[in-house]
């Protein structure tokens, strides 16, 4: 009998507090194209809410869609579309991926701000990135050697870039793979020479974005489809959102969330 | 058809790895192994039960490889350890007009149950592999696809039919036919199906009574085999449930009566939380449905725990514990109990990213 209940005392040290449900805290993990959307817009709900606790960290769009798949975040932001695999592995798992559409973007191409190009053709950014081009004289700019900054391959500001731009071709050898728009922006800033992608809430007056095929990344080309390196930014939750991670999708369309995420240099959904 | 597959993939991947993103990744198990039978210790052994070095260089956005050589603790081999290559395939994406589908090629998984996507979640191997029902990996080609929204998989492919495990000359030349599908129609249900059909040795041979005269072969032997997969999760709590059947027939043998093979096999898993899981697993194995008590069932009781995780979640470092029980039909055989504690750990890194 003694053993009995101490084997039953013992599952249930176990496994009641794995069912016990935590309240009042959403993790958040993903993209680091969101994560200032994320961090900016937790901050002010949770400002608003003082009960609530929102926990926010990067690791880019193949974390934040796998954490979804475990289970151990409320909210995985991606800045790409989640792919058939990682359907099929989800939804096999009892998981529902379900894409709330938060923002809209551009990647923005970025060059030091001291390089007199103003715009390339998608043509021209794609022999760049393959190694075709590999001087800046080649597109009417100084005899400078072309310095390529991407992104490593677990973000998807790397996948949307490599659809859409490189259609898939090989990358050039010797591009530096950096591990967030940060990092790219920063070293883009540093180096004359450099050409880099990044969100446009990335964009400062410290680089230099220019024109893809003539269209200027903005709010208006991005609304209108011109721009043709634009693409929206999500937050995957597991089903429609619901309680509390429900209000925090809510506030962040809201016509406030949407002026924060504008403020971040994003453009709204609205 | 083996050879010249290996030789073409260990070319395209020896150069691949110089030139194009290559991951790279290494798992270790290490295993404490300790059987009783009728209350002799029959087995106490520390062992690097598996080991492996893969190396999948992405040549382009459309075109990966898969290179794995196995290596293992062995009595018999070479100072204690042997060697296996058990993949050696590329994957050819966007080549067939079929959205989400990839074409295969090479020393390649065996679409068949559920021994392609095993994890070991418990130590012991898939159940179609145990009761070799089909090898885990062979030489052939076939096409892996996804279903629209996540529905699903499906798979169809040609096979050598001799494995991975058998080399030379005098090796089975009959080729083996598989198709598998998987539906997901909710989160959390899965069913699917596997067909294979093989076969040994040929089906006519030169009479060498005759000259020249061809007659059928008695020894001749077919295979028909099926899975059924079923996969229900719900939260912390996940079930596997499989059904194989397999009928060994001899068509060319009128006194021959075919030999049926079952397997049931269910495997219960409670998540309690990211670092510990409890799982068990429950199989009836029926060598020949037309004789009794020739067959046995297998329990299994244990846990994972997780000691590191990388940033997907996947497991990096982690202990398993299963306490098997083997109880044979026939009341003259002894029951067998294992106790099997294992450290796995996993590495992986990419290199040469975005070239």
């Amino acid at each position: 009998m003694k053993k009995l209940i101490f084997t039953i005392t013992l599952l249930a040290l176990i496994v009641v507090p794995a069912l016990a449900k935590k309240e009042n805290k959403i993790t958040i993990a993903g993209s680091t194209t969101v994560l200032p959307i994320a961090q900016a817009t937790a901050e002010v709900f949770m400002d608003k809410n003082p009960e609530i606790n929102i926990s926010v960290r990067g690791g880019g769009s193949s974390v934040g869609i796998a954490s979804i798949i475990a289970g151990t975040v409320d909210i995985g932001d991606a800045s790409r579309h989640i792919k058939s695999k990682e359907l099929v592995q989800a939804r096999e798992k009892g998981i529902d991926p379900y894409e709330n559409v938060i923002a809209n973007d551009a990647i923005a191409i970025i060059l030091h701000k001291d390089n007199p190009i103003n715009g390339l053709t998608l043509e021209q950014i794609k022999d760049i990135y393959t190694g075709k081009i590999q001087n800046w004289k080649e597109v009417d700019g100084p005899n400078m050697p072309i310095v390529i900054i991407s992104r490593d391959v677990s973000s998807g500001t790397f996948e949307v870039f490599n659809t859409k731009v490189l259609s898939g071709a090989t990358g050039a050898s010797g591009s530096l793979m950096l591990a967030s728009n940060n990092a790219v922006a920063t070293t883009v800033k540093d180096t004359p020479g450099a050409i880099g992608y990044a969100g446009l809430g990335y964009v400062t007056d410290k680089i230099k974005a220019i024109e893809v095929n003539g269209i200027f990344p903005s709010k208006q080309t991005v609304q209108n489809k011109k721009y043709p390196i634009a693409r929206t930014l999500h937050m995957y939750t597991n089903g429609t959102p619901k309680g509390i991670v429900k209000d925090y999708i809510d506030f962040i369309l809201s016509s406030e969330g949407q002026e924060l995420i504008e403020e971040q240099g994003f453009i709204s959904v609205k | 058809m083996k050879k010249a597959f290996l030789i073409v993939i260990l070319t395209i991947v020896a150069f691949g790895i110089l030139n194009a993103e290559t991951k790279l990744k290494m798992e270790l198990w290490n295993r404490w192994t300790y059987k009783m039978v009728d209350g002799d210790v029959e087995k106490n052994e520390l062992a690097l039960k598996r080991g492996y070095f893969r190396i999948e260089p992405k040549f382009s956005e459309n075109i990966k490889g898969r290179f794995n050589v196995d290596f293992f603790s062995d009595e018999d081999g070479l100072d204690g350890a042997g060697l296996k290559i058990k993949y050696a395939y590329l994957d050819f994406n966007n080549l067939l007009p079929i959205k989400d589908a990839k074409l295969t090629v090479g020393l390649m998984k065996t679409y068949f149950g559920t021994i392609y996507d095993w994890d070991y979640t418990v130590i012991d191997k898939d159940p179609s592999d145990k009761y070799k029902f089909v090898s885990s990996t062979d030489y052939g080609f076939g096409v892996f696809g996804y279903f629209p929204k996540g529905y699903g998989t499906y798979a169809l492919a040609v096979y050598n039919g001799e494995g991975y495990k058998k080399t030379g000359g005098d090796i089975n030349k009959d080729l083996n036919y598989a198709a598998n599908l998987r539906f997901t129609p909710v989160p959390g249900v899965t069913i699917g199906g596997s067909y294979m059909f093989k076969s040994k040795y040929d089906s006519q041979i030169e009479d060498e009574t005759a000259r020249g005269d061809m007659v059928d072969n008695p020894d001749r032997e077919e295979y028909n085999l099926i899975a059924g997969v079923g996969k229900f999760a719900y939260g912390p709590v996940s079930l596997l449930a499989q059904y194989l059947n397999k009928v060994k027939s001899k068509p060319n043998m009128d006194d021959y009566d075919d030999v049926t093979t079952t397997v049931m096999s269910f495997m219960p898993v409670f998540k309690v939380n990211n670092k510990f899981d409890i799982v068990g697993r429950y199989d009836m194995y029926d060598p020949n449905t037309d004789e009794d008590d020739d067959g046995y069932n297998i329990i299994i009781a244990g846990f994972n725990y997780h000691i590191m995780r990388d940033s997907k979640n996947k497991p990096k470092l982690f202990i398993q514990t299963n306490y098997e029980i083997k109880q044979y039909e026939h009341e003259d055989s002894e029951d067998e109990s294992e106790i099997l504690i294992q450290l796995r750990w996993i590495f992986s890194e990419t290199i040469n990213k975005g070239k």
